[in-house]
Formats: structure tokens, C-alpha cells, sequence
């Protein structure tokens, strides 16, 4: 399938790797797939950035969404939970490390959520009903709108995006 | 780190901000000490079925939690 990705789609696929990487994702989720959409410049990225995604906005939001992931032990010492104890406890049985610092990402790679790997599987199916035998950026934004779930759809959600329009818009530009 | 939990629930226990980070918290701490048990009962060989059932979830609720994971979590039944 990569292979009828265009330049730009897989730019914007490369971006969504470097942006996980970046942020300290463990998984390439949709919101980094539509962090990579947004740093290309085709007409799909216009679409998009008209509807006030920005890179930053959707970045801030990403980390809104996904700071809790860390541990935080103030936090659980106000329930009684020892974190440092939870730690060694669990360390002792499966070594150190076990229970992270979550693991720093490898340089190499960092895997795509199912979800994601749906989102690009469905840009080749919204490109093929559009009858292009190569696949853009814009329809991995579609892929993204079809498959409506996940964190980049709770993205739009939130800023108050109707997906119905932004797919109708994205196919506009795509010049179908 | 007593002192603080001491600190925290006398001084705060009815704040919301505080209760609710607890609970994220809290939360974070399962999903870490699930993984690493899902991950290591699958190390010694045991079902998605067998895993499910002791962490009173269906089957279909683990595998699709953790299958598409790494190294031996990809490992199908």
C-alpha cells in the first residue's frame, strides 16, 4: 500500500512518526497522523488549518489528553499509595525498570495504534471511490474522518469541527 | 511521601482538582501493572481466555487491548 502513497502523504505519515517521537508517544495514534497532515503544504493541510487546526493547537491538545499517563505520585500519595513502594514491589519480581519511566521511545520505531494503521488502510479505499490510483495526504484525512473515532476525531469534536463538512471540503479540494 | 499524603487528604480531601487527579492517577498505575501482568502471563504461555478470565473481562476485551502490542504480546492463540 505505502507504495501508492504520494510525497506528501508520506511526509505526512514521517511527521506523525517524528511528532510521537517528539511528544514521548509510545504509539502513533490518529492525532499524530493528523499532526503530520497538518505540517504539509498541499491543499489538504488548507482545508484543515482553515478550520483553525494548527500544529500547535492540536499538539497542546494531544498532551491535554495524554499527561496523564504519567505517573504521578503526589497525586496517588493523597489516596495513601506509596509509589516509590508500588515501584519496588514490582521491580523486585520483574526487574528494574518494570514499571517504567515509561520506556523512552527507540529511535527507529514507534508502532502505529490499530487504529492509525485502520486510518491509512481506509485513505487507500477513500482514494480508490475516488478513483485515484495514488494516495494523498487529503485522503489520508479522509481515512481519518471515516473511521471517526480516536483521538484526532476528539480533537475536531472539541474545537467544534462537523466532520460531515470538513470531509466534504477535503474531497472539494481533492478535485473530485 | 507519608508526610505528603498526610499534607494532601487533611488539607484538600473535598478539593475535586485533587480527587480527580488522584483517580487519573490512579488509573495510569492499573493500566501499567495490567500491561506488565498481560505481558508476562503471556510469557508463560497462558490464553488470552485464561488472562481474560481472571481479570473479569471477555476474551475479545484483552486480545484487542493488548494483541496488537509489541514482542510477545503479538503472539496469537
Amino acid at each position: 500500500m505505502l507504495e501508492r502513497f504520494t510525497s506528501e502523504a508520506r511526509a505526512a505519515v514521517v511527521g506523525a512518526q517524528q511528532e510521537a517521537r517528539r511528544l514521548g508517544a509510545e504509539r502513533i495514534g490518529t492525532e499524530y497522523l493528523l499532526l503530520g497532515l497538518l505540517e504539509q503544504d498541499g491543499p489538504a493541510a488548507a482545508v484543515l488549518t482553515g478550520h483553525g487546526l494548527t500544529r500547535d493547537a492540536v499538539a497542546a491538545a494531544i498532551v491535554a489528553h495524554t499527561g496523564g499517563d504519567e505517573l504521578d505520585a503526589e497525586a496517588l500519595s493523597t489516596l495513601g499509595i506509596d509509589l516509590d513502594a508500588v515501584r519496588s514491589t514490582v521491580e523486585e519480581v520483574f526487574g528494574p525498570g518494570a514499571l517504567g519511566a515509561r520506556p523512552r521511545p527507540k529511535r527507529g520505531h514507534i508502532p502505529f495504534t490499530p487504529r492509525a494503521k485502520k486510518v491509512l488502510e481506509l485513505s487507500l479505499r477513500e482514494a480508490l471511490a475516488m478513483g485515484s490510483r495514488t494516495i494523498s495526504d487529503g485522503h489520508i484525512a479522509l481515512g481519518l474522518l471515516r473511521e471517526g473515532h480516536g483521538l484526532a476525531m476528539k480533537v475536531l469534536h472539541d474545537r467544534g469541527i462537523d466532520p460531515q463538512a470538513l470531509r466534504t471540503e477535503l474531497r472539494a479540494a481533492l478535485g473530485s | 511521601m507519608a508526610d505528603t499524603a498526610q499534607v494532601a487528604s487533611a488539607a484538600s480531601s473535598r478539593d475535586p482538582a485533587v480527587g480527580l487527579k488522584a483517580v487519573r492517577a490512579l488509573r495510569a498505575l492499573v493500566d501499567r501493572l495490567e500491561a506488565l501482568q498481560v505481558e508476562n502471563a503471556r510469557d508463560e504461555g497462558w490464553t488470552w481466555e485464561q488472562i481474560a478470565q481472571l481479570l473479569g473481562v471477555t476474551r475479545q476485551a484483552v486480545h484487542k487491548k493488548y494483541a496488537g502490542g509489541r514482542g510477545p504480546l503479538r503472539r496469537r492463540d
